[in-house]
């Protein structure tokens, strides 16, 4: 197998906050290979947007990266190594001398290699410039190209991510397109410099169901023309199955899943994936109640002991309060399939079966409880 | 004891709101005919000042644009059920909701609420009236003041409209609290302690707080993660057998208004579209407009096989909405003129010429490569290929805006799609309510207002 684009290995980022410390994402990793479309998904603070943002070295204050290591073609984008310090005391982490400085990443990553589209396009593109200019002059930065050459390629992109007359729209300000081509444009502006990778974080959130539908056509036939790899940061397990090659499930700060698409939706092993999947309603059947997940997801800066989604989880058992499950390998099939639940006791041995099961005081929602005791009122 | 009486007592102030005419569950609660909102559109400092030196009289002349948000809109809605709106964005269906409220005032058309035309009522008669009609928005946050505490939020409503007295108020407040599944002890707690999930949930006890017949939903849980849109969406079907409650439910994803609605109706630019029982809406969808939509939805399954991407090019504008059927200019199904006698598959490459001309979404090179491209397979002759070739040679003397008007003006302007605003009633496969449907491929069937 030919060497992954990109490998996150266990990448921490954290917020320095006046509260404490917030562990936005503790201790992910995974893999890109070429041509791959890859999804990291979540419910909204489960970390993927901090995580998304860590790999292209963007987290700003008071957040930091503090541990971990990103490679890139085989280049480091982040990496630290310990240094002993004079006297007593745990040894400092610095950065390596292999990882590349802030103008490098800034100069040779950054747009010509990994690409980022954000979930709302309006504010990616400044209102005041005409599109084809800010197209033109993000080429002419990029490629070293001169403007004329610069704005051939910007209305040639415009051409090919859908924008009719692309020619007369190069002179239009960003208020005069609407969402759907709006978000085209930041895909053009993407692929404009032909990068390996392009992190696309929430692309089509904001738009209406059609167009996401247009969208996501667009990006397939972009990628098999231009062999591009996708990380696909998403809330929408509907859009996972339709783009997804492989999957990486968040939760609170980590990946709890790991598999290729089919089998985290035909062969899921995280009872929270499962949970997930389960408290969607389907566009393509009736059903009757849905099943939610109890409770809402803890905050960050103080998550729960042992496994982390012990507090939510139908499957708990006593061993989950105090043990806390790494993601490991737990499939059976073809292909690796990973999970950080400790239910699967052939791999984990922490003693999950004969542990008893823990009463979860959220179970049913929060408010079983608390009708009982309304209707003893009365 | 005493509790007892009290909640008595409370219980008969809290129906006095009840009609002396109240409709059983079943009967219509809501009826809406040909109702019309338009607004003045705004857009610009003069903007509705319009300069024409060649027409008559004076060059200047004030002329609004009139931004068509709802235009004809017709349904009903029976006492206990739950009717899904479902558009995309800038479809009307916020304003449609807002009008049903009459906390916008419709252009044109009745509403009908309990039988009584809301149009008819007093200012004073109508803010009585809205005690029995609450609307809960989409942004939990932003529809709670963040400087009241949950329980006094939950208590306005009935303050304003003077029911029960202070205590009773507040004990009122903590059941709401309770019933909506929080905890009555977070009554003295601010909207910023709360969740999303739980934001909505006072939103919800506030509405409640009134005791009213009737809800108006729009987009309730757009702004929620899946785990929590389910525990919401599980209380409100509750709180609906509970109370007795009449939802209208509006949103844009179609899974949810699958979920909770009994009927749905489906808006594009300001009108309703196809209206049916939602087993059969889904099932067994007429318009086409419907059938793209639900082609669009992601469907959580790798295994089931999608076609996503149906529909091409962007709604277009309220301000002049297409003749006839406001789909037409999209729509795959577009019936072909009857003054041209063109084949199925000739019609279908016409069709697409024609839409791509418009939005000028290719290049060609030379005469033979453009017929090949658009009509390899079938070409037209008559009088149709003749109008075609003519739109070719605008196009080789690089007149785009000509070919394009040329071709929109003697077959797209020539379909019964354009000449008449369809309205069919069709036989439903499923169930046995009626089903609707705005589009000309059914015009065999009944004509229906």
């Amino acid at each position: 197998m030919s060497e992954p684009l990109l490998e996150v290995e266990d990448l921490r980022t954290q917020f320095f906050t006046e509260d404490g410390v917030v562990r936005a994402v503790d201790g992910i990793s995974f893999t890109v290979n070429e041509g791959e479309i890859v999804g990291l998904v979540g419910e909204s603070g489960a970390g993927k947007s901090v995580a998304a943002s860590s790999i292209m070295r963007l987290v700003e204050q008071p957040g930091e990266i503090v541990g971990g290591e990103i490679r890139f073609k085989g280049e480091t984008i982040f990496g630290l190594e310990d240094v002993e310090r004079d006297g007593d005391g745990p040894p400092e982490k610095v950065p390596r001398d292999d990882m590349l400085s802030n103008a490098e990443v800034r100069e040779r990553i950054r747009g010509r290699e990994i690409a980022i589209i954000f979930q709302d396009p309006m504010e990616s593109l400044n209102p005041v410039f005409t599109v084809g200019g800010q197209l033109r002059e993000f080429i002419e930065i990029n490629r070293d190209l001169p403007e004329n050459e610069a704005r051939d390629l910007a209305v040639h992109m415009l051409r090919e991510v859908g924008i009719p007359e692309a020619e007369e729209r190069y002179d239009d300000y960003p208020h005069q397109f609407s969402g759907g081509m709006r978000q085209r444009v930041l895909i053009a502006m993407a692929l404009a410099c032909e990068p390996s990778l392009i992190i696309a974080d929430e692309p089509t959130t904001a738009l209406d169901v059609t167009v996401e539908g247009q969208i996501l056509d667009l990006v397939d036939d972009l990628q098999g023309k231009y062999d591009t790899s996708f990380i696909w940061v998403t809330h929408d397990m509907g859009v996972v199955a339709e783009i997804c090659d492989r999957v990486n499930v968040m939760y609170l700060g980590e990946i709890v899943e790991q598999a290729d698409v089919d089998s985290l939706f035909h062969d899921t092993q995280h009872p929270y994936t499962k949970a997930l999947l389960n408290s969607i309603p389907r566009p393509d059947q009736s059903v009757g109640e849905l099943n939610p997940i109890a409770g809402v997801m803890p905050e960050a800066i103080n998550p729960p002991s042992g496994c982390r989604f012990h507090t939510r989880c139908p499957e708990a058992r006593e061993v989950c309060t105090r043990t806390h499950p790494g993601c490991r390998e737990v499939g059976d099939g073809d292909g690796p399939h990973r999970a950080a639940c400790l239910k699967h006791e052939g791999v984990f041995n922490a003693g999950y079966v004969e542990s008893e099961s823990i009463e979860n005081k959220t179970t049913g929602g929060f408010d079983v409880g608390l009708t009982e005791e309304g209707e003893a009122d009365d | 004891m005493t509790e007892a009486v009290d909640a008595e007592t409370a219980d008969e102030e809290l129906a006095t709101n009840g009609h002396p005419e109240d409709p059983d569950f079943g009967e219509t609660l809501l009826s809406v005919d040909g109702l019309t909102k338009y607004f003045q559109n705004e857009s610009g400092f003069l903007s509705w000042l319009k300069i024409r030196p060649d027409g008559d009289g004076a060059p200047i002349e004030a002329d609004r644009d009139w931004v068509k948000a709802v235009d004809d809109v017709n349904f009903e809605i029976k006492k206990g059920e739950t009717l899904g709106l479902v558009g995309e964005s800038g479809c009307g269906k916020s304003t449609l909701a807002r009008t049903v409220l009459h906390l916008l005032d419709p252009t044109d058309g009745e509403i009908y609420y309990k039988g009584r035309n809301l149009e008819s009522l007093s200012s004073e008669e109508l803010r009585r009236e809205r005690r029995d009609m609450q609307m809960i928005f989409q942004d939990p946050q932003s529809s709670l003041d963040p400087r009241m505490k949950v329980g006094p939020i939950v208590e306005e409503p009935m303050k304003a409209h003077g029911m029960l007295d202070d205590e009773r108020r507040e004990d009122r407040a903590r059941e709401l609290l309770e019933k909506v599944g929080l905890d009555p002890q977070h009554y003295n707690r601010y909207p910023h302690a709360f969740s999303g999930g739980q934001r909505q949930r006072v939103n919800l006890a506030r509405a409640l707080s009134v005791n009213p017949d009737f809800i108006v939903c729009d987009e309730p849980t757009s702004a929620l993660d899946a785990s929590i849109q389910a525990q919401v969406l599980n209380t409100m079907s509750r709180l609906q057998e509970e109370f007795g409650l009449t939802y209208l439910f509006i949103s844009h994803d179609l899974s949810v208004i699958r979920h909770i609605s009994d009927r749905v109706a489906v808006m594009y630019l300001g009108q309703l579209v196809e209206l049916a029982e939602t087993e059969e809406l889904y099932e067994n969808s007429q318009h086409p407009y419907t059938k793209a939509l639900l082609g669009s939805i992601p469907v959580p399954d790798p295994r089931a096989s999608g076609s996503r991407g149906q529909l091409e090019g962007d709604v277009p504008s309220p301000i002049d909405p297409p003749s006839g059927c406001r789909f037409r200019t999209r729509c795959p199904e577009l019936i072909a003129p009857e003054n041209y006698d063109l084949t199925e598959a000739e019609w279908h490459n016409v069709r697409a010429f024609m839409r791509s001309v418009d939005r000028h979404d290719f290049d060609f090179d030379g005469e033979a490569d453009l017929r090949r491209e658009f009509f390899g397979n079938a070409e037209p002759t008559g009088e149709g290929g003749r109008i075609v070739d003519r739109a070719i040679d605008h196009l080789l003397d690089d007149e785009w805006e000509d070919a394009a008007e040329l071709l929109l003006e003697s077959f797209a302007e020539q379909s019964i799609c354009a000449l008449e605003k369809p309205a069919y009633e069709v036989d439903a496969e499923n169930g046995d309510g009626r089903h609707y449907a705005g589009c000309h491929l059914h015009q065999d069937r009944d004509v229906v207002h």
